[in-house]
C-alpha cells in the first residue's frame, strides 16, 4: 500500500488537540511511516482556535507540514464551533470525527442567544457537509465512562483508528504513552481510547471504504 | 532526548535544534522566550543536560552572554524570535568584527503569517547586514543537522553563525535520526587582544572589516559543508530554501522530473560558486521563498557574477505574494502545475471568530477592569485617558468586552510612548501597562527616562511573576530557575523605588475595588506613580497547586442580562440556547469576578452550594 493521509485536528486551546497530533505522529513513526505535522503553538493555545495539520506517508514521502482546503482525509474535532469552522478543509468523501462538546466563543456569547441558538444545527451541517461520513462522540458519555473529559482526545484517537485502521492498537497506545507523562493519565487515556473504538464501531457502515 | 545514536525520533523542529546543541557539544544555551523559538531552551532545561541552559533578561543580554562564552572557547547557542534579534542587533554587528573561538549559533525564528508576531519581519537581511554566515534548515532533521554544521562552521571561520528558521520548521514535527551526544566544550582560554575585542571607533576596525570580508569570501567558496543541494535536471529551475523547499517538493510530487530544484541551506554569504555551477543551462529560474524577495534580490544583483542570462520569476515581478505564508497550492499555481482535482466546499454556516481571550481567572482581567473603573472614578472619560499596552498576554485586553489598551508596539514601549505623548503636549493623564517580564526586559530604561524627565504618568506593572504568554518561563524575580539553579531574586519594587518613582503601591488585582481606588487616586497625582498589580498567572497556578474553587450559576435566578459576560469576557462563561448564562465547570478558575457583576446574585461558589446540600 502506498498512500498519503492528511488529518486536520481542530480544537479549542487547552482541549488536548496538540497532544492528539503528537500521539498520531509518535504512533505513525513506530509503524515506520513518514510523518510531518504543522501546528500553531504560543498565544493560540489558550482558549483560542487551534489547528494541527498531521500528514502520514505510508511507503511514500510527505514533505509539506501543512495542506490546503479540500485536502483533509480526516477532520478530527474536539469542539463543535471549531469543527464547523474547519469543514472546508475536508476532502470530498473524507470523514469527520467530532466531539459534540460546545464551547461558545465569547464573541458568540456576547450576542446573547442569537448565535448559540444555531448550535443544534451544527451537527446536522457537519453531517451534510461530510455526506454522512460522520462519527460523533457525546462528551456526556465520555464523562460517564472515563470520568473526565481531559482524555477526550484519546477517545477521538480510538474512533479514528477503528475507522481508518492506519495503525494498530499497540502503536496507538505506545503513541499515548510517549506523549503523556503520568501512569494515571495513560490509564485514563487507554479507557478513553477503547471507548472511542466502540463508539466508532457502532457508527461505522458495515463496508466502510477506508477499512481495508 | 536521551536516545542513542541511530534511533529514529519524532521531534518538533525546536526539540531537534536542542538535540543538535547536545550533539554539537554546546555548553552555554541562553535566550529570551519568543514564539516560535521558545521550546529550544525549554527542551534543554527539561532534559537537565550538564550545561548552562537558562533564560536571560532580554535578547541583547542573551547574545552577549553567548558571545562572551564563545570568545573564551566555549560552544554556545542563543535563541530568540525575529523581533528579538532587532534588540540584539547591536552586539550582533560588533560580534562579526571580533569573531569567536568556540562555535556560536544564533537562532532567529521568523513567523510568516504572521501567526504570533507583530510583523512579518524577514531576518534573512541580518545576514548581509551583520555580514555573518546564515544557514536555513527546511525540516526538523535539518534543524538538528544544521545546528551541528553551524557550530563546526563557526569554529572554522571564527564567526558566529545565524541559524534562521520559520514557524513551520520550529513547530513542525517530523522524524529525526539521533546522532551521538558529545561532551560539552567549556572555557578554554581568553587573553587580552584589544585589536580583536575593543571596538569603539578604533583605527583597527577597518582592518577587522577586511578580515571579516575575507572570512566570508573563503566561506562562500567552501564546499566542505553539505548545506546546498541540487535535485533533478532541466531548463526550468527552482531556487528555494527553508520550508518553501518542502512546499515545492509537495507541489511537484506528481510531476517529479519537470524541474531542477536548487535548494540553498547557506543563505549568506550568497553561494555564488555553487549557484553559478548549478544554474548552468537554466532558461527559466523560479525563486520560491517566504516573506521578502531575499534570494531573488541577490540573484538579480549577481547575474554577471553568476553568468546567467535566464528569465527570473519570483516576487519582484508579481509571481508570488509579498505577504503571508506560502503553501504547496500557491507554489503549484506559480509553477503552473496542474493540481490534482481537489473538490471542496465552503462551510455553509459561518461561525463567530474565536480570538484568544484572557484565561479564566486571569489577574490581568481584574487589573484592566480596575484601571477602567479607576479612570471613571477619578472623574475622567475612558475615551480621554489612553492606556498604553505592551507585549504579553495582557495585550489580549484589546478585544471586547474589555477594549482596554490603545497601543501595543514593541517590548517596553508602553512607558516610552506615554512619555512621548505627554511631551507632545497631551494634557490628560496617561497610563502605561506593562507585564513583569517585559518590564525587566526593556521597561527599566523607559522608566528611568520618565522619572528623570519628570513626566507625569501612572504605570501599572502587571506582575504575574512569570513569562506567561510564551509558556511560563522564569523571570529575574524567581529564586530558582527551571534547572534548579539558585538565584538571587530581583524585586520589582526595589528596582522602581531605586529609580526614584514617586509613589509605589503594591496591590492584589483580585481585590478589585481597592485597586480601583488606588488607580483613581494615583491618576490624579503628579509624578511618576507606579502600581504593582501582583497575583500569579492563573493557569500556571492551577497547574502547580490546583484552582482555588469554582462558581456556578443558579439557573432560576439568572435573568439572562449577560452583565457577567459583558463585564468580564471570561471564556468559562457562555450563553445557553435559552439565553441564560452557564459556567463551564472544568474551565472555571474560581476567581469569582463574574459573581461581582451579577445584579441577581445568581453566581455563587460551587463548593458552598455543595456544602449546603
Amino acid at each position: 500500500m502506498q498512500k498519503k493521509i492528511n488529518i486536520l485536528i481542530s480544537s479549542v486551546g487547552g482541549q488536548g488537540g496538540l497532544s492528539l497530533s503528537r500521539m498520531i505522529a509518535e504512533a505513525s513513526a513506530i509503524k515506520g511511516y513518514r510523518i510531518t505535522t504543522g501546528e500553531i503553538l504560543g498565544m493560540a493555545q489558550r482558549f483560542g482556535s487551534v489547528l494541527s495539520f498531521v500528514r502520514i506517508g505510508i511507503n511514500e514521502e510527505v514533505y509539506s507540514p501543512i495542506f490546503s482546503k479540500g485536502e483533509a482525509d480526516y477532520l478530527l474535532c474536539l469542539e463543535l464551533f471549531e469543527c464547523v469552522r474547519s469543514l472546508s478543509y475536508l476532502k470530498f468523501g473524507g470523514w469527520v470525527i467530532t466531539s459534540t462538546e460546545v464551547k461558545p466563543p465569547i464573541s458568540a456569547s456576547l450576542e446573547g442567544k442569537k448565535q448559540v441558538e444555531k448550535v443544534p444545527s451544527y451537527l446536522e451541517a457537519i453531517r451534510k457537509h461530510s455526506e454522512g461520513n460522520l462519527i460523533s462522540i457525546e462528551p456526556k458519555l465520555v464523562k460517564e465512562v472515563v470520568g473526565t473529559l481531559r482524555a477526550i482526545n484519546a477517545t477521538v484517537l480510538g474512533a479514528f483508528i477503528m475507522l481508518s485502521g492506519v495503525f494498530d492498537d499497540d502503536a496507538a497506545l505506545e503513541g499515548i504513552r510517549k506523549v503523556l507523562k503520568s501512569e494515571r493519565a495513560i490509564e485514563i487515556s487507554k479507557k478513553a481510547y477503547n471507548l472511542g473504538k466502540s463508539i466508532a464501531e457502532k457508527a461505522m457502515p458495515i463496508h466502510a471504504d477506508n477499512k481495508s | 532526548m536521551k536516545a542513542k545514536k541511530g534511533t529514529k525520533l519524532v521531534m518538533m523542529g525546536n526539540e531537534a535544534i536542542a538535540r543538535g546543541a547536545l550533539e554539537a557539544g554546546v555548553w552555554v544555551a541562553v535566550g529570551y522566550p519568543g514564539t516560535p523559538s521558545s521550546e529550544v531552551i525549554m527542551t534543554l532545561q527539561e532534559y537537565k543536560a550538564d550545561m548552562y541552559a537558562e533564560w536571560a533578561i532580554n535578547e541583547k543580554v542573551a547574545l552577549e552572554i553567548a558571545f562572551g562564552a564563545s570568545i573564551g572557547g566555549a560552544r554556545s547557542l542563543v535563541t530568540m524570535k525575529g523581533p528579538g534579534l532587532n534588540i540584539a542587533s547591536d552586539p550582533l554587528l560588533s560580534a562579526a568584527y571580533s569573531g569567536v573561538n568556540g562555535g556560536m549559533i544564533i537562532l532567529v525564528a521568523d513567523d510568516p503569517g504572521p501567526i504570533t508576531t507583530q510583523t512579518e519581519q524577514d531576518s534573512r537581511w541580518y545576514g548581509p547586514l551583520a555580514k555573518l554566515p546564515m544557514i536555513s534548515p527546511s525540516n526538523p532533521q535539518e534543524a538538528k543537522d544544521f545546528t551541528i554544521i553551524g557550530i563546526t562552521m563557526s569554529e572554522e571561520f571564527e564567526l558566529p553563525v545565524i541559524l534562521r528558521t520559520t514557524t513551520r520548521v520550529n513547530h513542525a514535527v517530523g522524524d529525526v535520526i539521533a546522532g551521538e551526544i558529545i561532551e560539552p566544550k567549556k572555557f578554554k582560554s581568553f587573553s587580552r587582544d584589544p585589536e580583536r575585542f575593543v571596538r569603539a571607533g578604533m583605527s583597527w576596525n577597518l582592518a577587522r572589516h577586511k578580515w571579516l570580508n575575507n572570512r566570508l569570501r573563503d566561506l562562500e567558496k567552501s564546499t566542505k559543508y553539505p548545506l546546498n543541494s541540487i535535485e533533478g535536471e532541466g531548463k526550468k529551475c527552482i531556487v528555494t530554501e527553508g520550508v518553501a523547499y518542502q512546499y515545492v517538493k509537495e507541489a511537484l510530487s506528481s510531476e517529479k522530473n519537470a524541474f531542477k530544484i536548487i535548494k540553498l541551506g547557506l543563505l549568506y554569504p550568497f553561494p555564488i560558486p555553487f549557484l553559478s555551477e548549478s544554474l548552468k543551462g537554466c532558461e527559466e529560474i523560479y525563486v520560491v521563498e517566504e516573506l521578502d524577495p531575499f534570494i531573488e534580490t541577490l540573484l538579480r544583483a549577481n547575474t554577471d557574477a553568476l553568468n546567467i542570462n535566464a528569465k527570473i520569476f519570483g516576487k519582484l515581478n508579481g509571481g508570488l505574494p509579498l505577504e503571508g505564508e506560502l503553501s504547496p497550492e500557491i507554489i503549484g499555481s506559480f509553477l503552473s502545475i496542474k493540481r490534482k482535482d481537489v473538490v471542496w466546499r465552503a462551510e455553509e454556516i459561518q461561525v463567530p471568530q474565536r480570538p484568544p481571550p484572557l484565561c479564566p481567572g486571569c489577574p490581568h482581567r481584574n487589573s484592566y477592569l480596575a484601571i477602567l473603573a479607576g479612570i471613571s472614578k477619578a472623574g475622567f472619560n475612558r475615551k480621554e485617558v489612553p492606556i498604553f499596552g505592551d507585549i504579553g498576554c495582557y495585550a489580549l485586553s484589546v478585544y471586547p468586552p474589555l477594549n482596554a489598551i490603545w497601543t501595543e508596539h514593541s517590548m517596553g514601549a508602553s512607558i516610552s510612548m506615554a512619555v512621548g505623548l505627554k511631551i507632545a503636549g497631551f494634557e490628560k493623564p496617561v497610563i502605561a501597562t506593562i507585564g513583569d517580564s517585559t518590564f525587566f526586559h526593556t521597561g527599566i530604561p523607559p522608566l528611568i527616562e520618565a522619572v528623570n524627565k519628570k513626566v507625569d504618568m501612572l504605570i501599572v506593572i502587571l506582575d504575574n511573576s512569570v513569562v506567561a504568554m510564551t509558556g511560563h518561563q522564569a523571570t529575574p524575580a524567581w529564586i530558582e530557575t527551571e534547572t534548579g539553579r539558585r538565584t538571587k531574586e530581583v524585586k520589582i519594587e526595589d528596582v522602581v523605588r531605586g529609580i526614584g518613582a514617586d509613589e509605589v503601591r503594591i496591590v492584589d488585582p483580585y481585590r478589585i475595588d481597592e485597586m480601583t481606588k488606588t488607580v483613581a487616586e494615583l491618576l490624579k497625582k503628579k509624578g511618576v506613580n507606579i502600581i504593582i498589580a501582583r497575583a500569579p498567572c492563573a493557569i500556571y497556578e492551577m497547574r502547580k497547586r490546583g484552582r482555588p474553587g469554582y462558581y456556578i450559576v443558579l439557573e432560576d435566578l439568572c435573568t439572562g442580562c449577560l452583565a457577567c459576560i459583558r463585564a468580564t469576557g471570561c471564556p468559562a462563561l457562555y450563553t445557553t440556547e435559552e439565553g441564560k448564562v452557564k459556567i463551564m465547570e472544568d474551565d472555571c478558575y474560581g476567581c469569582g469576578l463574574c459573581a461581582k457583576y451579577c445584579p441577581e446574585e445568581a453566581i455563587v461558589s460551587g463548593e458552598k452550594v455543595a456544602k449546603k446540600d
